[in-house]
């Protein structure tokens, strides 16, 4: 009962770290005719065997020892382009519906068994899916070429057939009309799915449509009623993230993507994008852990890189200087990892840099100033005049500044400030040393945190206009006007509650960081005498 | 994890279930290769052969669900409905229990339309099934039955077998209810329980899924029926 499956043409491989089932499935496969085997043992292997050959299946165990799983070499598989649209690769496990359900989500392999298998099941499984293969091929010979319109033309035709493969013609049709901006086309199939039963992809779909077509409340409404009532759906969340995005409403955005990440805590790519939104959001803390988890996770994934390394080691200096408690031994962490960084990848002459500039400012900030100042010049060696490489200066004025370094530090900005005249992203990145944003889109974001907040303050939220104040002084540290703010509102909450111990510590150190950026040249100076006054006498010094 | 609260032995005990399922499909796999390799050669050696894989059987159908049943109660089980053949799953679980089939000399029967599709979770389902048809090899005398239509716009599977079918007192009582004194005395009918569950977690507008256990037709023995709406 071959059912048309030509055994002896199929090469398949099977990769599981228990040579035992090795063994096993590859007498199996022989036992229906198949000729060309190979077998891997661990990730690495089934990896490289695919550098060299092309197959036609491959069955690869879930938990593959060390960490790396199925859905590990599936993502790389793809991300290099070792296999195309035609291998059928099937995730072989014994693990739990669970892991299961979010792998499926995540990588969408062709199909799942279910250990313990044998030569029946096994033989069974395969001619499905070879059929399906086959029946879908030309769709997907022309996905592979991008050809689009050709793609979805022998999909609609697949999916208007009374046959078993039409619903994943249709799955596919739907995903290529919307890459395609063909919304008319996905929506008619997505409301003519949904007709017959409220599958979750059919609803997804529909709501990305919407989506697609600037319907965001509406689409996000969907959106919303989709997870309540399928929590693990994953994709739902991200498109959910989008709308939020397209609203405009960043903490929102935070909020879905990291649902997302706590039901599915092992995909690195939704991890950066929470450390991303996270640092946006000024929630230092959240954007940490969730850019430790992507250090750690992509030692094994390949979408790991140096750069998570850095980052992780800058997100952690922001909250060194911004006094956010992270435990004392987060310094010594940033600084292993950018040893790890070092170990782990070929560096080039400005990745090495990178690490010299942020171990420089990380020994600074916790007062090795020798180590800092030797890790500057290592770094300074291996810049150049003109190179213009935004990044690196940001970091050098950040290792400069942590030094103590202020004059070489304030005539870095004023070059760079000139070179960068007419980039306006450049000069986003450097409002963080300035005591007032220089670029336009960063000058009206601190006038808009400021009004909210001092609207606030005139209504006597003090809680609410600090929190605003707080969000601000994270993204422009050095802008004096928040740090006054910050001060005034702590006065007026003082005198409205009472001299609490916190608040009046809490009053110290918004004094204390105020005082550090002001001198008596200051334009502001003034405001900062008398406010320092009535803090004094608020705190009952 | 640095989280030090103290051990929930529910959360243990699912973590340990979890490793004995992988140890005991390891134990199945390679119970069927030995199988393989050498087929026994009296009735005695069958017999053994049988009841080795049958209890395995068991015991890996059992793991399943009380892991299942764990997340049920913790609210992490997830129900993935999508549409699917219906004989896919019914001979997956044929094709699964292959050889538990063979060495009792259980002759099967699969009654399902090739076209047939219908709305469900096919892992969940699938092991439905897998724990009926395990249960049935062990009460049948010769033969069992798969059969699957669909009744009144819901899904309805049907194992019937040829032994002395369900006795009297489970026929009557609702089977979602855990008897305590059963549970004691070591007839849980755990897996009555979890075909339950699974089939109320399948809805359709306002219906939910149900099974039904009767005696008699088709083949005179225990018939056992899930319905998906």
């Amino acid at each position: 009962m071959s059912r048309g499956v030509d055994y002896a043409k199929l090469s398949v491989l099977v990769a599981d770290d228990f040579s035992s089932f090795r063994h096993t499935v590859s007498g199996m496969l022989s036992s229906l005719g198949v000729k060309k085997i190979e077998l891997a043992s661990n990730a690495r292997e089934a990896i490289q065997c695919c550098e060299h050959k092309f197959f036609d299946l491959i069955l690869c165990d879930y938990n593959l020892g060390d960490g790396r799983t199925g859905q590990h070499v599936l993502e790389e598989l793809r991300h290099r382009g070792l296999i195309n649209r035609q291998t059928l690769f099937l995730i072989v496990s014994a693990e739990s519906s669970r892991t299961i359900v979010l792998c499926a989500y995540d990588c969408e392999p062709d199909d799942f068994l279910m250990k313990p298998i044998n030569a029946r099941m096994l033989q069974q499984r395969i001619e499905r899916l070879v059929r399906q293969r086959d029946a879908l091929a030309p769709a997907m010979r022309a996905l592979d070429a991008k050809e689009h319109a050709v793609a979805a033309q022998v999909l609609e035709q697949v999916a208007g057939r009374q046959t078993r493969h039409a619903v994943a013609a249709q799955k596919m049709l739907g995903t290529v009309l919307l890459s395609q901006g063909d919304l008319d086309r996905a929506e008619a199939l997505y409301t003519r799915a949904l007709e017959v039963r409220q599958l979750d992809w059919a609803r997804l779909g529909l709501a990305q449509v919407r989506q697609a077509r600037g319907d965001l409340d509406l689409a996000g409404e969907w959106l919303q009623k989709i997870v309540e009532e399928n929590p693990m759906f994953l994709p739902a969340y991200d498109s959910l993230a989008e709308n939020w995005n397209k609203r405009g409403d960043r903490l929102q955005e935070q909020t879905a993507v990291q649902k997302a990440v706590e039901i599915s805590p092992l995909s690195i790519l939704r991890q950066k994008y929470l450390a991303i939104v996270a640092q946006e959001n000024a929630d230092l803390v959240t954007a940490v852990v969730a850019q430790r988890r992507v250090v750690k996770l992509g030692r094994l994934s390949c979408y790991g890189a140096a750069e998570d390394h850095f980052h992780f080691a800058r997100l952690v200096a922001d909250a060194i200087e911004q006094e956010l408690d992270l435990g004392s031994d987060i310094g010594t962490e940033a600084i292993n990892f950018l040893k790890n960084a070092k170990d782990a990848y070929p560096l080039e002459d400005s990745a090495a840099c990178s690490v010299h500039l942020l171990e420089g400012r990380l020994h600074a900030l916790a007062g090795r100033k020798p180590a800092a100042q030797e890790s500057l010049t290592e770094a300074e060696a291996l810049m150049y005049e003109g190179s213009e490489d935004i990044v690196l200066e940001v970091d050098r004025m950040h290792a400069l500044f942590a030094l103590g370094e202020n004059p070489r530090a304030e005539a870095l900005l004023n070059d760079l400030r000139v070179i960068f005249a007419d980039d306006q992203r450049a000069l986003e990145r450097l409002d963080v040393f300035l005591s007032e944003p220089a670029s336009a889109s960063n000058s009206a974001l601190v006038a808009d945190i400021n009004r909210e907040g001092i609207d606030l303050y005139n209504h006597g939220r003090f809680d609410e206009a600090l929190a605003c104040f707080d969000r601000a002084r994270t993204l422009f540290p050095r802008h004096v006007g928040i740090h006054l703010n910050i001060v005034q509102s702590l006065v007026g909450k003082l005198k409205e509650t009472g001299r609490d111990q916190e608040t009046v510590e809490e009053c110290a150190r918004a004094l204390r960081r105020a005082g550090r950026l002001i001198n008596t040249e200051h334009p502001q100076y003034t405001r900062f005498s008398r406010l320092k006054a009535m803090a004094h006498s608020a705190m009952g010094h | 994890m640095t989280d030090a609260q103290p051990l929930d032995f529910s959360t243990v005990l699912a973590a340990s279930v979890h490793d004995m399922k992988n140890s005991v499909g390891m134990l199945l796999a390679s119970l069927e290769s030995v199988i393989e390799d050498t087929p026994p050669e009296n009735d005695e050696q069958s017999r053994r052969f049988s009841t080795l894989h049958y209890e395995a059987s068991r015991i890996n159908s059992e793991l399943i669900q009380l892991l299942t049943l764990y997340r049920m109660q913790n609210k992490v089980l997830p129900v993935r409905i999508d549409e699917h053949f219906v004989i896919d799953i019914l001979e997956d679980q044929i094709a699964r229990n292959h050889t538990l089939l063979e060495t009792r000399g259980v002759a099967i029967e699969l009654v399902c339309d090739h076209d047939l599709s219908w709305y469900f979770d096919d892992d969940l389902l699938g092991s439905v099934v897998q724990n009926i048809l395990v249960n049935c090899v062990r009460y049948t005398h010769s033969a069992i039955r798969i059969s699957a239509e669909v009744e009144n716009d819901q899904l309805c599977i049907t194992i019937a077998d040829d032994g002395p079918g369900y006795p009297a007192s489970m026929l009557v009582r609702p089977c979602c209810q855990l008897d305590e004194a059963e549970v004691t005395d070591g007839a849980t009918h755990l897996g009555l329980y979890f075909a339950e569950k699974i089939a109320q977690s399948h809805r359709q507008n306002d219906v939910c899924g149900s099974i039904k256990l009767a005696n008699g037709e088709p083949l005179g023995g225990g018939v056992f029926k899930v319905r998906i709406p």
